[in-house]
């Protein structure tokens, strides 16, 4: 073909690929351009400067947002081996003239608005998973690694792409590729953009225009070096440019554009075509080597990383682990017949070798190793985010605009619906307010405080500190990374935070912290991570303290209008739980009787409060505390007196039970334990029942001087929480049965006490329960 | 071939033979030295394929990438341990591993309690040994041994079965790749191509914990369970029809439904996962092979048969159930009762009757 020399030279790419961006930099210093352009939207072009600004450290991050809500945005993510990036850095150290070319992205937005995603979210992992198939490799990653990154030249490189771009071409055709390049006839172009592939059209049909407006305006083709991705350089090279009339038709969303700094976290989340990459700080080493002219070094840089860091967290490994491991990646590598192993057979060789063949022995240092903690940084300024712009649109919706001011000022909210205003929207605007501090408060934004001191006890009322500082807008602007807009961030924060959370305490706060953010979606990561962790929960006390968290939050659901039924069978598996190992965790000393006395306390209330769990189970499970004679005695005293509560115990069963217990033979210590455990709840009924005391009062008679000191300081503990009132009724019982009058008794406790006494009651506190 | 009524089992490298000699005569890729075959033919061996125009049957389904790692692991002259609950095919895996690479399946040491060190090394003749002095004649080799003079693989079978000291003895040999007899004054080197493949029992009671400086001879492999529902239910439903034959069971073969609770529930337990991934669950003390749910399956069958009308109950599975999931009275009832509660009833009618059976049972 002898037009070939009049077209433009287009180097197809993978997204994100060292190789391609090391070829790039070949590429571009053999054609010399006038011109680099680069696919990416056109409107972005006044950010290409700031782009290679040298306080500008990728992995950085362009782009777009819509003004309006809902905002949805496009991202184009570089990381330092992205071989655009490169192109750029090359284009402007040479004083090179260099263009985005693509759809301006106010399009993009305008195209996605038909609810379609973009095509790196929507249909893209469908597309990967076919090409996983077509390539009958467990993973296409692996596949063009060893074609695209492992490539031992330029020439190589290109081939690899065309096969990628045409692979995926005809994927994305609904046709399976047979894994050879051919020459298929272009389908007729759509006039409407309504699915991924025709939007595909659409823009290399704009980036054709972009590469005729470049020729038209003096600049030869052939000087023109055009960097896209692989995918669109055969529509490049066949495509017809857009016309006049067509560019007009397009549809325009009001959006604005910035530059924001990426992780690789972040990179390593998203994946698909020119979005992500699974392993971001991997392909840093492959980069690294390719800069070295070594493109196999990444491989020993890899598994040498996993061994350090292994070490570093107490996992000796040794050298020749690791040499072993390399050993193995090779022989993997050569049974599918390539030279350099893969970063699967990194892995497999760093399971098998220094995981002992697990691999949660290793995960940790992989992906310390392959994913990285590296975050890019822009310099002040130069970022307006869509999450700032969210959170200005929110204040200014929910009436907050006035505490943008760096005085702090108070805020009282009242949840309720007030039934007094006109519209809907006013009568839950406090409800909807509380729903938007909590979430800045889940993402640490400091604007807005919490204040807990009052009304700790009214659900429905909240009181706030408000106030502006310049920390504040920069911690809103590193939220980006965390999403979007206000609400996706505190999402993504409360769906980490259920992810690794360990106690159930922890997860059950969580939950609840969502509740208070109004959003119950999220409540969902805390509920599963929560459900898995009752599974193991430890003891008692941590069972009820998460029980009753998620009991307040679905009772309370209701004033916040939102539904908390999801949460009613993990609370129901906590509690079969909790009553299962209940009566072992029973079998304690003192000391640990606390927590389980506190476990019951909560267990008790969740019973009374949930009419759906059953208090069959709770009974059954009383009964066998209380009647047990292995268990610390106060616990089942307590277990006695909560049935006595519910009236599941007759006279009968108490007095026979008292007697059991307060009988001679039983050291005094356990006696009065139980009655201990028996004297903490209702009082009233305890007193009123003239057996109970007789029975105590004869038990008494029958101990000796030093067991009766031992009993004594057991029950002086036991009669502590009575109040005065109630103690001079049991001394009027007592004093009844010892034919006392109540005239005297009150003599006798309203007397001074005298020296002797005193003394005696002191000497009781140093009571040496070993001799 | 008349040896093969009278053999209850053949090694595999004469039941397969043919496929073997078919791999070899297709070869294309190099062989590695002391290898019958190219590593790539092993995969092809173990997996299935097509060498020319015979056809090979898949020796192991499921997990390719395991397998790979196993030839690869021999490749780079590394002993190879594949670790794996009982059931999970280790021992079948090492015994087609060896006939592919050297034709040859049966140079094994049986880990027992009672294996000696001179059965990892050699031991003597003793009559002629007295009667003629330590001589190469008076010596007997043990599998290692003859291994290394030729050049192949040993297997080890349940090597953590043997007590420590003999495992000890495994270490230097694995390192050094020579045995040094000082009886005769000489030292055996290990001819290229020598590897040993041992296997190991990780959850079973009764065996001695590996020592780290073993391990690190080896590349360990550990071998799942089977990969999905589906597979199990295959593997339970061809066996328990083999065993019913030969046992005379005298009951209908179980449902397909059946099957599918009880490698459900297995899965489950042993997974510590509900098969939709939703609900994490508590797992029990014991193993809960495939090979239990084939014997409980069995059982459940000859209580049918000898006591019912011939069709496996609720009541006849409840009781298979409780015997394999408690096996420790406390602890697993406990579990066993949250599984009931959390898990089966809420599953709905299909389960109830199950249920219900279970829960009597558990008291």
């Amino acid at each position: 073909m002898a037009d070939e020399e009049r077209k433009a030279k287009i180097f197809g790419i993978r997204h994100l690929s060292p190789a391609g961006a090391c070829y790039v930099k070949d590429f571009l210093e053999r054609i010399q351009p006038q011109l680099v352009l680069i696919e990416g939207p056109s409107d972005f072009n006044e950010l290409i400067p700031s782009l290679t600004d040298p306080q500008v450290k990728p992995p950085v991050a362009i782009m777009a947002y819509t003004k309006e809500a809902p905002i949805r945005t496009v991202l184009y993510p570089f990381a330092e081996y992205s071989p655009e990036y490169q192109a750029i850095c090359w284009a402007m150290k040479r004083g090179c003239e260099c263009r985005f070319m693509d759809l301006p992205s106010s399009v993009v937005l305008a195209l996605e608005e038909g609810d379609y995603g973009d095509d790196q979210k929507g249909a893209a992992p469908d597309l990967y998973e076919r090409l996983d198939q077509a390539c009958g490799e467990d993973s296409h990653e692996t596949f063009w690694e060893h074609v695209l990154e492992q490539a031992s030249d330029e020439e190589a490189y290109r081939k690899g792409a065309a096969l990628f771009g045409e692979n995926i071409r005809l994927l994305s055709q609904g046709v399976l590729p047979q894994g050879t390049l051919s020459d298929g006839d272009e389908p007729e172009r759509p006039e409407q953009a309504d699915s991924p592939t025709d939007r595909n059209y659409l823009r290399e049909a704009y980036m054709c225009r972009t590469i005729e407006e470049a020729a038209a305006q003096g600049i030869p083709m052939e000087k023109i070096a055009v960097v896209t991705g692989a995918y669109h350089v055969k529509g490049l090279l066949n495509g017809k440019a857009m016309g006049e009339q067509e560019v007009k038709k397009l549809p325009k969303a009001e959006s604005m554009i910035t530059m924001m700094p990426y992780s690789y976290y972040r990179l390593s989340m998203r994946s698909g075509y020119g979005a992500g990459n699974q392993a971001p700080a991997y392909y840093e080493l492959l980069w690294n080597g390719f800069c070295q002219g070594r493109p196999e070094a990444a491989v020993y840089e890899y598994l040498t990383r996993v061994a350090a860091y292994l070490r570093k967290e107490g996992n000796p490994v040794s050298s020749a682990s690791v040499i072993e491991a390399v050993r193995l990646a090779a022989a993997l590598a050569e049974l599918h017949g390539y030279r350099i192993p893969a970063l699967r057979d990194l892995r497999d060789g760093a399971v098998t070798c220094m995981g002992h063949g697990h691999f949660s022995e290793v995960a940790l240092g992989l992906a310390d190793t392959e994913t990285g903690t590296k975050i890019g940084s822009l310099p002040d300024g130069m970022s307006q985010t869509s999450i700032q712009n969210d959170f200005y649109q929110r204040l200014a919706e929910l009436r907050l605009t006035k505490y943008k001011s760096v005085v702090v000022q108070d805020l009282m909210l009242d949840l309720r619906e007030k039934l007094n205003v006109k519209s809907k929207k006013a009568a839950f605007m406090d409800l909807e307010r509380s729903f938007f501090l909590h979430q800045l408060r889940i993402l640490d934004i400091s604007f807005a405080k919490r204040e807990h001191t009052r009304q700790e006890k009214a659900t429905w009322a909240e009181h706030w500190h408000l106030q502006w500082t310049p920390e504040a807008e920069i911690q809103i602007v590193e939220s980006v990374l965390k999403g979007d807009t206000i609400r996706q961030a505190a999402a993504f924060v409360l769906k980490e935070q259920a992810e690794h959370g360990e106690k159930i305490g922890e997860v059950a706060w969580i939950i609840q912290e969502a509740y208070c953010c109004g959003m119950p979606e999220a409540a969902e990561y805390g509920r599963r991570t929560l459900q898995g962790l009752a599974v193991d929960a430890a003891s008692v006390s941590e069972i009820g303290a998460a029980a009753e968290s998620l009991s307040l939050s679905v009772s309370y659901g209701d004033i916040r209008h939102l539904d908390a039924s999801p949460l009613i069978p993990i609370l129901e598996q906590l509690y079969l739980r909790a009553c299962l190992i209940l009566p072992e965790s029973c079998a304690c000393d003192d000391l640990g009787a606390k927590d389980v006395i506190m476990g019951m306390e909560a267990l008790n209330r969740l019973v009374r409060d949930q009419d759906f769990i059953s208090e069959d189970r709770w009974i059954q499970v009383l009964l066998e505390i209380a009647e047990r004679d292995d268990l610390n005695t106060r616990l089942s005293g307590l277990a006695a007196a909560m049935l006595l509560e519910r009236g599941k115990m007759s006279s009968e069963t108490l007095s026979r039970e008292v007697e059991r217990r307060l009988s001679k033979g039983m050291p005094a210590d356990l006696g009065a334990g139980w009655f201990e455990g028996l004297a903490m709840k209702n009082h009233y009924a305890l007193i009123a029942r003239m057996s109970l005391w007789e029975s105590l009062s004869s038990y008494l008679d029958t101990l000796d001087e030093e067991e009766f000191k031992r009993a004594l300081v057991f029950l002086r503990r036991a009669f502590a929480d009575f109040s005065s009132s109630e103690k001079s009724s049991i001394a009027e019982n007592l004093g009844e049965l010892w034919q006392i009058n109540p005239q005297q008794v009150s003599e006798v406790l309203n007397e001074e006490l005298s020296d002797a006494e005193t003394e005696f009651l002191e000497d009781l506190e140093d009571f040496d329960f070993d001799l | 071939m008349g040896q093969e009524q009278s053999v209850l089992r053949l090694p595999a490298e004469l039941l397969y033979q043919n496929e073997i000699d078919a791999l070899i005569e297709a070869e294309k890729d190099p062989v590695p030295e002391g290898w019958k075959m190219s590593p790539r033919s092993v995969l092809t061996y173990i997996i299935g394929g097509k060498a020319g125009k015979t056809q090979i049957t898949p020796k192991y389904i499921g997990h390719q990438r395991l397998v790979e790692i196993a030839i690869a692991t021999l490749v780079t002259d590394r002993a190879l341990l594949l670790i794996g609950e009982p059931g999970t095919a280790k021992s079948w895996l090492s015994e087609h591993l060896t006939a592919a690479i050297n034709g040859d399946s049966t140079k094994v040491i049986q880990g027992t309690a009672g294996t000696t060190e001179e059965q990892i090394r050699y031991s003597w003749n003793y009559a002629m040994l007295i009667a003629e002095g330590p001589s190469q004649k008076a010596m007997i080799k043990s599998p290692i041994y003859r291994a290394m003079e030729t050049g192949t693989v040993a297997r080890v079978e349940e090597i953590s079965r043997c007590a420590s000291e003999v495992q000890d003895a495994m270490i230097s040999i694995l390192s050094e790749k020579r045995i040094s007899v000082p009886e005769l004054g000489i030292e055996v080197p290990a001819k290229k191509g020598f590897s040993v493949i041992a296997t190991a029992n990780t959850r079973d009671k009764g065996v001695n914990e590996m020592s780290a400086a073993l391990k690190r001879r080896f590349n360990i492999v550990v071998l799942p369970a089977p990969e999905s529902l589906e597979s199990e239910m295959e593997i339970v439903k061809s066996r328990v029809e083999q065993l019913s034959r030969s046992l005379d069971l005298n009951a209908q073969l179980p449902e397909q439904a059946v099957i599918e609770k009880v490698c459900t529930i297995f899965r489950e337990l042993r997974m510590g996962v509900t098969l939709d991934g939703k609900q994490k669950l508590k797992a029990p003390g014991g193993v809960l092979s495939t090979a239990e749910a084939i014997s409980l399956l069995a059982g459940s069958m000859a209580l049918a048969g000898s006591f019912g009308d011939g069709r496996i109950t609720d009541y006849d599975l409840a009781a298979g159930l409780q015997g394999a999931v408690v096996k420790e009275e406390g602890k697993d009832s406990k579990v066993w009762e949250e599984y009931l509660e959390n898990i089966m009833r809420k599953r709905g009618s299909k389960w109830l009757g199950l249920y219900k059976e279970c829960k009597e049972l558990n008291g």
